[in-house]
């Protein structure tokens, strides 16, 4: 038996849950909308990640890029809720005198954007956060940013999704394994259960969206796996209440400089820690990033980098009790932006992937951008440079 | 800092029946035994020993049949080998266990690794299970018995499976009145199980010593009922008890009240297989044995090289199965190491136990319908406090897998690692009650650790 | 009502604070095994919705007995008493 829709959208992440939600909320009621994943919904990256809403400040575009993202994070809590959205703030921690250099350049980016952040010294710091460690000469705390629990946020989408539109469909446990096609355009995927025909589809598979190119015969995309090391500690009342995170951070995770995915060396893009309190009273703990392939084991030099970072920063880490590690994949797109828009080589394809440490922060905007672009509206912001079409022979 | 760094021939996970039992027999051949155990005396969870110093009877509530685990008890204390309390293993590899002790990191390399970890109990959620005075079975023999504490006034004993009736003993002991003592299973599907107490020297005695001090105490088992809630003002203060059909489900319209002040249930065992699963070991699913449990060979050999497990760990079978897969376990370390033959005599030991503790078991093997014990706001996941209700959203969202209820809802992320929820979680999310629990999904650290155990770790 | 069973022998006894009441233990108790004698039965509260909640395993499983011993996160029914020890209830503060 052949089912026909009218949108599949592969992949149960963030990004793909995102997609659903705002192509549910932006197309016609009667649209039938079929997410397929492989697995559980949120059971990949998703639910292998921190949740830190971050607004990144380089250039007026990215900063237009984050922060439309997280104000679409507050509307969808007000909508629904129920996944442990927490306006936190955000504090950048200068570990040695070296790293105050960073905070006067941090600082004027958000200045320039029209946002308010704050340079504090070591004691203003304790005033924000108890927790924090004596010596430490300073830092700057930036309002805006908050933190989810992303797992639960996959849930929240979708069911506001369903709300709008009574025709989503959500089906785990079902793998993509093929396209149909007519010459240059989509006109079906091929599922463990049966095919499907449809004439447009989403790429939203993260780690995996090569193969899903691949297997639609088109060429990879640039897109790596950037493993990352994560540890949470129990129930006791959280030794923090902000989001934490080194500044030294900036000279890598989100800056220009790229870096080369076939090194596997434990130090690929350097090394912070990222400490985030959870609703339920215990602290998550990350986060490295190296290229290794798919491999999901714990490095534990790494991890044990992680928790003394920690622990140097908010000393009451130390005794805290940690009740679980493990790895999770970052989609790291080989120019730092990710992928979203049509693919222009087979019509019908849809991409939005390659988030790399951001997609949680960016998966409303996202899904925001491709549902306008599927429906014909006009983008919330310029999504010129997130288009794929770059990266098409 | 100072390298904690141990070296020895054996390492043996657990000073129980089957750990004590290995770990004799291997330091009487000569061999250096490092132990590690979490509890604080030797003996593990069916030999309980007061704390030191305790005088007078330092046993309580324990049937004549449990005097050779005491002496084996003596013989393990007096055997030449360093036994470590209080010491709880958080990660393995073969040859290479970590573990913190005393707030210390610590390393023990060794040749062999002999796993005897046990089991913990298995508890079905019911309304008001989360109240403090509702405990599991063992929880109240642990208090009892291990520190001569008085559980409380009036207590009710509910579940299924021959832990029970110690549970009544201990408490009878204590001078505690046992107002209940509900086992789920009926008596028809019990006496499924007598060939294999009859059968079975060690158990009839153990069997009758029990029946005498339930008899003598006037507590009546009763077959096929069980507890339908509690309710009570931070803590227990009254259980509504009832009747199951044979699926285990509950007859409301049989339903009563009673006052009590303290609780405890176990529905049978689930057996300890995290660091087995940890250090890539072989496991199989089997209701009737607990679950999940090593695949062991006739020589408690698990499929990893140089990884031997013992007792619970291999399937639910009790002390004597424990005591006899430890001495086979040694002995089968003893012929890697030093080429010695196994003796026959000790696997025959070993099936015959198995034989007779599975038979057993048998009558009293999960029963599914008690998994409609919990109403949509009863609380499944104790640690992340999520209800039936929330587990059921989240399957249906997210799939039905242990690792989509987890991520649905956040049940079985919290501190106890799904060991408490875990083996229930999928039969009520799913609304399915003979749902099987998918292996369970094994991380460092295996026992909750402080972060600087694991900064501090001695590198291999 | 709980308490301790008679005849057991005597062993050194040891004060603790617990909610800022001083308490009698004996060596050799767990912090949940002499807090249940003196018939403190609730231990930590659940960091969700603050419910009160106690002993549940009793032997390092299940993390429901967790109390704050000296500032840090502990299982009660797996750590021994010591004279002094000043113990907090566990979860939301
Ligand atoms: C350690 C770590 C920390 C992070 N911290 C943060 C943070 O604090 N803030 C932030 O904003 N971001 C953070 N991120 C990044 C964020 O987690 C990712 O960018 C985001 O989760 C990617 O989502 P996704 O939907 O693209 O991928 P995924 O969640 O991996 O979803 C892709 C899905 O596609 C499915 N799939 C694959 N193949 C098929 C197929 N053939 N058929 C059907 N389905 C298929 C997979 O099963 C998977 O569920 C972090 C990431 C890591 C690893
Ligand atoms: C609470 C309870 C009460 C019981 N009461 C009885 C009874 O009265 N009568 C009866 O016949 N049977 C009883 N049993 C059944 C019991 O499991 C067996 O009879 C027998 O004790 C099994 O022996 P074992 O060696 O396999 O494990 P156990 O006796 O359970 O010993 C395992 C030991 O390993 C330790 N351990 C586990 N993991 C780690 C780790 N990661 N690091 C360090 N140490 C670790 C534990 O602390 C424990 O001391 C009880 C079981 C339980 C759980
Ligand atoms: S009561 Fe379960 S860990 Fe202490």
């Amino acid at each position: 038996m052949t089912e026909t829709v009218d949108l599949v959208v592969i992949g149960g992440g963030i990004i793909g849950c995102s997609v659903v939600q705002h192509a549910a909320q932006l197309l016609p009621p009667s649209t039938r909308i079929l997410l397929l994943e492989r697995g559980p919904v949120a059971g990949a990256t998703s639910g292998s990640c921190m949740g830190h809403l971050m607004v990144t400040p380089d250039t007026p575009q990215d900063y237009a890029f984050t922060r439309t993202s997280l104000d679409l994070w507050g509307e969808l809590q007000q909508q629904e809720g129920g996944f442990d959205h927490n306006p936190t703030g955000a504090l950048y921690l200068a570990d040695a005198d070296e790293d105050l250099e960073l905070l006067p350049t941090l600082l004027e980016q958000f200045r320039a954007n029209g946002a308010t952040a704050e340079v504090l010294d070591g004691r203003q710091l304790r005033e924000v956060e108890p927790g924090l460690a004596e010596d430490l000469p300073g830092g700057l705390y930036y309002p805006g940013d908050g933190v989810v629990l992303p797992m639960l946020a996959c849930g929240a989408m979708l069911r506001v999704a369903q709300r709008a539109n009574p025709n989503v469909v959500v089906r785990p446990g079902c793998a993509v394994i093929g396209f149909e096609r007519d010459g240059d355009r989509i006109t079906g995927v091929r599922s463990e259960r049966g095919t499907i025909r449809c004439e447009n589809v989403v790429n939203a598979t993260g780690v995996w969206a090569p193969d899903l190119a691949e297997l639609a015969g088109q060429a990879r995309l640039p897109i790596y796996p950037r493993a990352g090391n994560l540890a949470i500690t129990g129930h006791h009342v959280s030794p923090i209440r902000t989001q934490l995170l080194e500044v030294s951070y900036l000279r890598f995770a989100h800056g220009a400089a790229t870096v080369d995915p076939t090194r596997t060396d434990d130090d690929v893009g350097g090394h912070a820690v990222n400490m985030q309190p959870q609703t339920n009273g215990g602290c998550l703990i990350g986060s490295t990033r190296q290229f290794r392939g798919m491999d999901k084991t714990i490095n534990h030099a790494l991890l044990r980098r992680s928790l003394s970072r920690a622990q140097r920063y908010v000393p009451a880490v130390a005794t805290a009790p940690i009740v679980r590690t493990w790895v999770g994949l970052r989609p790291y797109a080989i120019d730092k932006h990710p992928l979203i828009g049509p693919w222009p080589q087979l019509r019908g394809l849809w991409i939005a992937a390659g988030h790399e440490g951001l997609g949680i922060s960016l998966a409303p905007i996202t899904g925001r951008l491709l549902a306008q672009q599927l429906a014909g509206l006009a983008p919330a912001i310029d999504h010129t440079p997130y288009l794929p079409a770059r990266f098409a022979r | 800092m100072n390298a904690r760094i141990l070296e020895a021939d054996v390492g043996v996970v657990g000073a129980g029946p089957g750990g004590m039992a290995a770990a004799r027999r291997l330091a009487a051949a000569g061999l250096q035994v490092v132990v590690l155990d979490e509890g604080q005396r030797a003996g593990g969870q069916i030999f309980r020993q007061l704390p030191v110093g305790a005088s007078g009877h330092d046993r309580i509530a324990e049937p004549p049949s449990h005097e050779h685990g005491h002496r084996l008890i003596e013989h393990f204390e007096r055997a030449g080998m360093d036994r470590r309390h209080g010491a709880s293993v958080w990660d393995a590899r073969p040859g290479r266990l970590w573990f913190e002790q005393g707030g210390e990191s610590w390393l023990l390399r060794c040749q062999k690794i002999v796993l005897a970890p046990g089991a913990y109990d298995r508890v079905v959620p019911f309304p008001g299970w989360t109240l403090p005075g509702v405990m599991t079975a063992g929880a109240l023999q642990v208090m009892v018995r291990g520190f001569g504490v008085v559980p409380g006034r009036r207590a009710l004993v509910v579940g299924s499976g021959p832990l029970l009736l110690p549970t009544v003993a201990s408490l009878v002991s204590a001078g505690v009145q046992v107002v209940a003592a509900l086992e789920a299973s009926s008596r028809w599907r019990a006496l499924r199980a007598l060939p294999a107490v009859i059968g079975n020297g060690a158990r009839r005695r153990e069997a009758l010593w029990y029946a005498k001090k339930l008899l003598l105490a006037g507590v009546r088992l009763r077959w096929g009922w069980t507890v339908f809630g509690c309710e009570g003002d931070g803590r227990v203060q009254r259980a509504v008890i009832g009747k199951v059909d044979r699926a285990g489900r509950p007859r409301r319209d049989t339903a009563r009240a009673i006052d009590v002040d303290v609780v405890g249930a176990g529905f049978g065992l689930v057996p300890s297989v995290e660091l087995g699963l940890h250090l890539g070991c072989a496991s199989r699913h089997d209701a009737a044995r607990g679950g999940h449990h090593l695949v062991v060979d006739d020589a408690q050999r698990t499929s990893v090289a140089g990884v031997f497990a013992a007792g619970e760990i291999c399937g639910i079978g009790g002390a004597e199965v424990a005591m006899a897969e430890g001495e086979l376990a040694a002995a089968a370390v003893l012929h890697e190491l030093r080429g010695a033959p196994i003796d026959a005599a000790l696997r025959r030991a070993v099936a015959a136990e198995r034989r007779a503790a599975d038979a057993m078991l048998a009558a009293f093997a999960p029963m599914p319908g008690l998994h409609e014990l919990a109403s949509p706001d009863t609380i499944v996941c104790r640690c992340e406090d999520v209800t039936a209700q929330r587990a059921r959203a989240a399957a249906a969202l997210h799939g039905s897998s242990l690792r989509a209820v987890k991520m649905g809802c956040r049940a079985g992320m919290g501190p106890c690692q799904a060991r408490i929820c875990g083996p229930s979680l999928q039969a009520i999310a799913n609304a399915r009650p003979d749902e099987v629990m998918d292996r369970p999904i094994v991380q460092v650290p295996l026992k909750v650790v402080r972060s600087e155990t694991i900064v501090d770790a001695p590198r291999d | 009502m709980s308490g301790r069973i008679e005849g057991l022998g005597e062993r050194p006894v040891v004060t603790i604070t617990f909610g800022g009441r001083q308490l009698a233990a004996f060596e050799g108790d767990t912090v949940a095994m002499a807090l249940w004698a003196d018939a403190q039965v609730a231990l930590r509260q659940s960091s969700r919705n603050g419910a009160p909640r106690g002993v549940f395993c009793n032997m390092g499983i299940c993390y429901e007995c967790l109390v704050i011993v000296d500032g840090v996160t502990v299982r009660g029914c797996t750590t021994l008493v010591r004279d002094g020890m000043v113990v907090e209830r566990g979860g939301k503060p």
